[in-house]
């Protein structure tokens, strides 16, 4: 057992578990490298001025095991995608179709993935990512070679079953020259069950590569997700992030791009539907450290009930990282009088020829909106319903997965809108 | 169908609507005229149910029951109907959604089972040609980048999906050149029908040329001073608002007194 709230105990913890790949020299070096810097910083706690809006009280008052290698005991819905399956954060081959040359696990591959492990992530990273690079044992690897497309969509369904588990789960999509992929990852548990879910996707995109890639947190109602999607960009590559979050009790995401090659350009969708007592905090960062780049950003937060949400968005432009074109873009709707919403946009631009945009909002639906669509008959809660999916529409409609698109539709907006897609 | 007595309403604490009688029976369509200020689109916004106008005293009988008493959905289900003077835009809703949302609401309200999207569809390309808007608008997000013609005739669409039985149409001809509103007359004409009765709002006679008003009102400061028939209209045409002005001293009276 991990007593959460004693950062020593997940030092002497590491010292007892078995992890994948012990005896591969690179990997032990950077796990132990991660635990000198955790031994460093510790847990984050609302000292710290990027936690400081997310209390981490109830994740460090519980204890955790490391899990082991357990079979699927709950069932997902079909799918005709390709899909793995992970359960705690160890792949499930029996659950799973689509594993390839390349497609695999982690554990797999580790001989494969040495240039590219940790290569995109922060330089001063957060506890949750040292204890990440520290305990990575699996995950999905996604590893294209120069021009190769994997054709239609791959699911990967991350399954929370055990109570007070704690998985760190580290996911690699190598994306090189000219190939393209479209990613699915989604965090599933079930309702009423506390666990820990630390999971970090690494994307790393050659020249003109195109990764699209989906994060839905769908975790229990009384889980802990922290998550870090940190992705290097080269020349002319196009990364499409949507962080998606819809359930889990306390949500930290980072999600990090690094244009590092001219052209590179990356779109970075969120959307935060929040009810009950949920938490979700979303730091976003965009580094444009070359010229001729661009990014886009788009999140927005549906808050009701008792939630609160977080949203930090970081640009940074290099001194040289002239002809920069940055938007961002963060609306949040409060639908009850107890929901909270905190925004803090963040430019540095250290250049002078650039365009960079940004906008926050906080609102409520307007009541002119409701009063207009009461008037021709539709009932107060269908009324509610319609505007938060307008509000929401226009991330959901940057999805590129049908889907996802209809799955997002429905959970908003119920049956209201369903068949429509067919009538038109 | 509708019988409005004695009707007095503020908003914000400043009184509006001064003591209106009207009373309106099936198949009737009657036109309420009046200078800007009057309470002409106050008097359909309480019908309609909006927020934010506080009835003092009066009553609104609707088919025999008390409006007041209904939100404004329920309104919508038991037929009344309000094209906006300002139509709402609304981004990430198609018209269709909206309309599809609105049929299928308001037969839940009538124990009804919701419509089949073939029928739907057919019904709502049907309504769209009898005003004259083109198929892709329906796929467009509620007003949005309309102009203000097509946001008009868009209230004439809602109007003929929905078939009410009173449609209020507050100032539908305000911002139309000619050949808009025409095509809007014809939509309203076209519903018109010895069960459906409605209430136009206007501001200029020009509308009444082409829908035909059984009764012509004139309101000044929340009463109405002068009823008659459509030559009401012309001869207020002719003679201007400043004609009425004689007729309202008793009104005037009331709002100063306020």
């Amino acid at each position: 057992m991990i007593t959460a709230n004693e950062n020593t105990s997940w030092i002497t913890a590491h010292a007892d578990v078995a992890l994948s790949g012990a005896n591969i020299a690179w990997l032990n070096q950077q796990r132990k490298s991660a635990l000198t810097q955790f031994e460093a910083v510790g847990l984050p706690g609302v000292r710290d001025e990027d936690w400081r809006y997310t209390n981490l009280r109830a994740l460090k008052s519980n204890d955790y095991a490391l899990t082991s290698a357990s079979s699927l005991n709950i069932e997902l819905a079909d799918t005709t995608n390709p899909r793995l399956v992970f359960v705690d954060g160890h792949l499930d081959q029996a659950a799973s179709t689509g594993l390839s040359d390349s497609v695999t696990s982690l554990k797999d591959s580790l001989e494969i993935v040495e240039a590219h492990f940790s290569s995109t992530l922060p330089k001063k990273p957060h506890g949750f990512t040292a204890l990440n690079t520290a305990y990575a044992h699996d995950g999905y690897v996604v590893h294209l070679k120069s021009g190769q497309v994997l054709e239609g969509v791959l699911e990967v369904v991350f399954v929370s079953q055990s109570a007070d588990a704690v998985s760190h789960t580290r996911n690699l999509i190598i994306a090189d020259a000219n190939t393209q992929c479209t990613i699915v990852e989604r965090h599933v548990g079930t309702h009423g069950t506390v666990y820990l879910n630390n999971v970090i996707t690494e994307v790393v995109a050659g020249d003109n590569a195109h990764v699209d890639h989906y994060k839905i947190q769908q975790e229990s109602n009384d889980a802990f997700h922290m998550g870090g999607v940190f992705i290097n960009q080269a020349k002319g590559a196009h990364v499409k992030s949507h962080n998606i979050a819809l359930s889990g009790l306390v949500t930290r995401n980072d999600i990090h791009s690094n244009l590092l090659g001219q052209g590179a350009h990356v779109e970075m969708n969120g959307l935060v539907i929040g009810q009950g007592r949920q938490h979700v905090d979303n730091h976003t960062e965009v580094n444009h450290a070359v010229p001729n780049c661009t990014s886009d950003e788009y999140y927005k937060t549906v808050l009701d009930d008792h939630s609160r949400s977080v949203f930090r968005g970081r640009i940074i432009v290099a001194k040289d990282a002239q002809l920069t074109n940055a938007d961002q873009q963060n609306n949040n709707l409060l639908l009850s009088k107890d929901a909270e919403a905190d925004c803090k946009p963040q430019l540095e631009i250290y250049a002078d020829d650039v365009k960079c945009s940004h906008g926050a909002t906080v609102g409520q639906l307007d009541p002119v909106s409701l009063f207009y669509l009461k008037s021709r008959g539709i009932d107060a809660k269908s009324a509610n319903a319609l505007l938060t999916f307008a509000f929401a529409n226009e991330v959901i409609e940057r999805i590129n997965v049908d889907s996802v698109r209809q799955e997002l539709t429905q959970i908003i907006a119920g049956e209201l809108l369903s068949g429509l897609e067919e009538l038109v | 169908m509708l019988k409005v007595t004695n009707l007095h309403a503020s908003i914000d604490g400043k009184s509006i609507l001064n003591g209106i009688n009207l009373e309106v029976k099936p198949g009737e369509v009657h036109a309420i005229m009046g200078p800007n200020g009057s309470g002409k689109s106050t008097l359909t916004n309480v019908i309609a149910g909006r927020d934010g106008y506080e009835v003092t005293q009066g009553s609104i009988e609707y088919l025999g029951n008390d409006l007041l008493e209904l939100a404004a959905e329920e309104r919508a289900c038991e037929g009344i109907f309000l094209a906006f003077q300002y139509p709402v835009e609304i981004p990430g809703v198609s018209n269709m959604a909206m309309l599809k949302a609105a049929m299928n609401s308001m037969r839940k309200y009538h124990g009804q089972e919701e419509i089949k999207a073939g029928d739907f569809l057919k019904l709502i390309r049907e309504k769209a040609d009898l005003v004259e808007m083109k198929h892709e608008f329906l796929k467009r997000a509620v007003n949005q980048g309309f102009s203000g013609g097509e946001k008009k005739r868009n209230e004439i669409l809602q109007m003929a999906m929905l078939e009410p039985k009173l449609a209020l149409l507050d100032e539908t001809d305000s911002g139309l050149d000619i050949d808009a509103l025409k095509t809007v007359s014809h939509g309203v004409n076209a519903l018109r029908s010895p069960e459906r009765s409605m209430i136009l709002v206007t501001h200029y006679q020009r509308l009444l040329d082409y829908i035909v008003p059984d009764y012509v009102h004139v309101l000044a400061n929340g009463k109405i001073v002068k009823s008659g028939d459509k030559s009401l209209a012309l001869e207020l045409e002719a003679k201007g608002y400043s004609w009425i002005e004689g007729m309202e001293d008793t009104a005037a009276a009331v709002q100063q007194a306020s």
